[in-house]
């Protein structure tokens, strides 16, 4: 093996096995349906796209968020993360959201972020729960480390789950994180995880095909909300 | 230990009309002198929500709240001791009690609760 | 007492409007009725501005004599009016008796409230310093919490059924998306907000019975009118929208002391007091915009202003009799379920509504057909001070 290579499998993290996220569509409050599910390594340069505007919104911690998140999924895409995935939420095949996370080992997980691009319509919450599903059903993991970043995020993950507090440290250097477990989780199921399988094949080939994006001007007013004021 | 509920009530002197909350005047006649009174016995629920975007000051999920007439006909608001609101129904009894409703300052406020019965 | 028109109005977007200042707001919806008045560099007599919580969230306070100050409208008379939720329909009403009176000319009434400058915790808690400080407060309640007891108590009186309620939102976020000044620019679907077993994410619990889509946002936002006596009216621009009858009336401020809490006796007697005055009765109405900060309340309202007898507002509203081109349509505008809810502002923008109806100024999918009658019902507390206010087009 070339002296580059052997460096490079230094640098690489080990991957852990992870069981695919069979996708599931959800109808929203406006009536169209949101397909979830998984991206491949190979989707991140094109998903990026669609981070890259967030990065300048203020608002709600969308820069610092969407700041992370470009980072974990670049970090993904150059093989510089332990064992992250990323799922997607796509309406009419347009990217509407997505959420990452990585397996600290093989029964926690480490929940990253959730990044709403249309919102309005609970697209965060029905993502966040995607990825705690699974965590908990697919991964069968024991338990999964949140931090929020955002009052909103506080209040949609610690307080409606709700999520126990720990003093297990942030990967960055943010505030603690707290744990959903098993229990908690299936708990709250019934209440806020929702969704149904399969996906018929034409929404699925839809969302496949080629992952459209709004343009940095409709990703923006979107989020802000200004509608050109 | 049961702490004792620490409401006044107002019985206007004149006409009897109960207030509760203090009002200078009786609703009902304009009376200006009031016998003091305690809210007594057990109460029935007269109206009942959950609130599950809470204010400020309020960490929990959700919190039930709900208005209840006692035995001596002093009505008012408390907290109610349920798990969910499918337990409760308009009319049935409750159990009063005076308890922390929230924490001010690291401090226990106390206040009404009311715990179904049936 | 002189009658008394309005001869100029506007409205910036409602919304969330992180970069505008709440002076910004306030100054910004004044210009649009100055101007939209013909008026010019000429000065009003009075301001009268209605905002909720400037003191509480931005910290501001004598907001009237800022405002005059910016506008350039020294020396006249200004004052802020703080009435909760009716602060708007209260400051109109202050104006209305001023220039009734024969005191002054032309008043400008403006009112505007920036509620997003705080989170959700802080806004809920905002709105909730209108309860009883020792015997509700302390508990937690928030007026979406005292809808929810109100709610349950209509629906086990009147038979309202959570469909009833859903017509009221759809129809409301329906015309939302019709109206270039609504916060709330989005039609929900049937499916997924209540037949869809999704809908529990989408649509949940917000204070039982009510779920999230039954109650209005939290907005940003301002609206203005400019008013003068009638005679002096006629020589101005723009169609005279004349007020001809106000209401004005309270309740208890606890709902356990009402006799029966279900029975809103502040809207009825205000609806009473602005119809008698105007001398018109409710089938006079062609369009109305209720206080729905919560779907249950347009149709309570619709029953106690008397468009309907109690017990039938629900089921109008499921069969469409309050929309556009039905019996009585009510918030043409999206209401404050869609146009949003900036508690100062409310009372002004609903006026704001009436009178581009009935100047026939609104696009065809938003105008009620040749209106020439119109009310206002503006809600505070929770039912405790309520303003009503009928207006009619001079031809």
């Amino acid at each position: 093996m070339a002296m580059d290579m052997e460096l490079e499998m230094v640098l690489r993290p080990p991957q852990l096995p992870m069981p695919p996220y069979p996708p599931k569509m959800v109808t929203l409050a406006n009536g169209k349906v949101m397909v979830i599910r998984q991206a491949v390594r190979e989707d991140v340069p094109a998903i990026l796209k669609s981070v890259h505007p967030c990065l300048f919104i203020e608002r709600d911690y969308y820069d610092v968020v969407s700041a992370r998140v470009y980072g974990e999924l670049l970090a993904w895409y150059r093989y510089r993360v332990k064992s992250e995935y990323c799922l997607l939420g796509q309406v009419d095949g347009y990217l509407v959201g997505l959420v990452n996370g990585r397996l600290e080992n093989e029964k926690v997980g480490m929940s990253y972020h959730t990044l709403a691009i249309d919102r309005g319509l609970r697209i965060g919450s029905h993502l966040f729960a995607a990825k705690m599903e699974y965590h908990m059903e697919y991964l069968n993991q024991d338990q999964v480390l949140v931090v929020a970043e955002s009052p909103i995020g506080f209040r949609r993950w610690m307080v409606e789950y709700p999520l126990i507090e720990t003093r297990i440290p942030h990967e960055l250097g943010g505030g603690d994180s707290w744990v959903l477990t098993r229990e908690t989780y299936f708990n709250a199921k019934p209440r806020l995880v929702v969704g149904d399988r399969p996906v018929p094949q034409e929404l699925m080939d839809e969302a496949m095909l080629d992952i459209k994006f709004a343009d940095d001007d409709t990703i923006r007013e979107r989020i802000a909300g200004l509608k050109g004021r | 230990m049961n702490k004792e509920i620490a409401i006044t009530a107002y019985k206007c002197k004149k006409c009897g009309k109960i207030h509760y909350p203090f009002h200078d005047r009786c609703l009902e006649c304009k009376g200006r002198e009031f016998e003091k009174m305690h809210p007594e016995g057990d109460a029935t629920l007269l109206a009942y929500t959950v609130i599950f975007n809470l204010p400020w000051g309020f960490d929990q999920r959700f919190l039930i709240l709900g208005v209840a007439e006692f035995e001596n006909h002093v009505k008012a608001m408390g907290q109610i001791k349920a798990d969910s609101v499918d337990q409760l129904k308009t009319g049935m009894k409750v159990k009063p009690s005076w308890e922390p409703i929230k924490k001010q300052y690291g401090e226990d406020v106390y206040g009404l609760k009311f715990e179904p019965m049936e | 007492m002189r009658d008394v028109a309005i001869i100029g109005a506007g409205m910036i977007p409602f919304g969330r409007r992180d970069e505008d200042t709440l002076m910004e707001m306030l100054a910004y919806a004044s210009l649009k009725a100055l101007d939209d008045a013909g008026l010019g560099d000429k000065t009003v007599d009075a301001v009268y501005v209605a905002n909720m919580g400037g003191g509480m969230l931005q910290h501001q306070s004598a907001i009237a004599s800022s405002l005059v100050d910016r506008l350039s409208l020294l020396p006249a008379a200004a004052e802020t009016i703080e009435n909760g939720p009716a602060s708007g329909a209260s400051a109109i009403k202050n104006g209305l008796l001023a220039v009734a009176s024969g005191y002054y000319d032309y008043v400008l009434v403006v009112g505007g409230e920036k509620m997003r400058e705080v989170t959700g915790w802080r806004a809920t808690d905002f709105v909730a310093t209108m309860t009883h400080p020792q015997a509700e407060y302390p508990y937690g309640i928030t007026l979406p919490g005292m809808a929810g007891m109100f709610t349950r108590l209509y629906m086990e009186k009147h038979g309202v059924t959570r469909e009833q309620l859903l017509a009221v939102s759809l129809k409301n976020q329906e015309m939302g998306t019709l109206n270039p000044y609504a916060h709330v620019e989005m039609a929900l679907d049937r499916g997924g907000i209540f037949d869809s077993p999704h809908s529990v994410v989408n649509n949940p619990v917000s204070a039982d019975p009510l779920h999230l889509y039954d109650l209005c946002p939290v907005s940003d936002g301002a609206a203005a009118i400019v008013i003068c006596p009638l005679e002096m009216a006629k020589k101005h621009n723009k169609t005279p929208i004349h007020i001809a009858g106000f209401g004005q009336a309270t309740d208890t401020q606890t709902l356990q002391e009402r006799e029966d809490p279900t029975d809103l006796k502040a809207v009825s007697l205000a609806a009473q007091k602005a119809f008698e005055m105007a001398k018109l009765k409710p089938s006079d109405i062609h369009v109305a915009e209720l206080h729905d900060a919560f779907t249950i309340l347009e149709i309570a309202e619709s029953e106690h202003v008397g468009f309907f007898k109690k017990g039938e507002g629900g089921k109008a509203a499921a069969a469409g009799k309050t929309r556009l081109g039905g019996q009585i349509p009510i918030n043409v505008s999206g209401g404050l379920k869609a146009r949003g809810h900036p508690v100062g502002a409310t009372g002004v923008a609903q006026m704001v509504d009436i009178v581009w109806q009935l100047r026939h100024e609104l696009p065809k999918n938003r105008q009620v057909k040749n209106a020439q009658n119109g009310l206002t019902v503006n809600f505070g507390g929770f039912g405790n001070n309520v303003l009503a206010f009928v207006l009619k087009r001079v031809e």
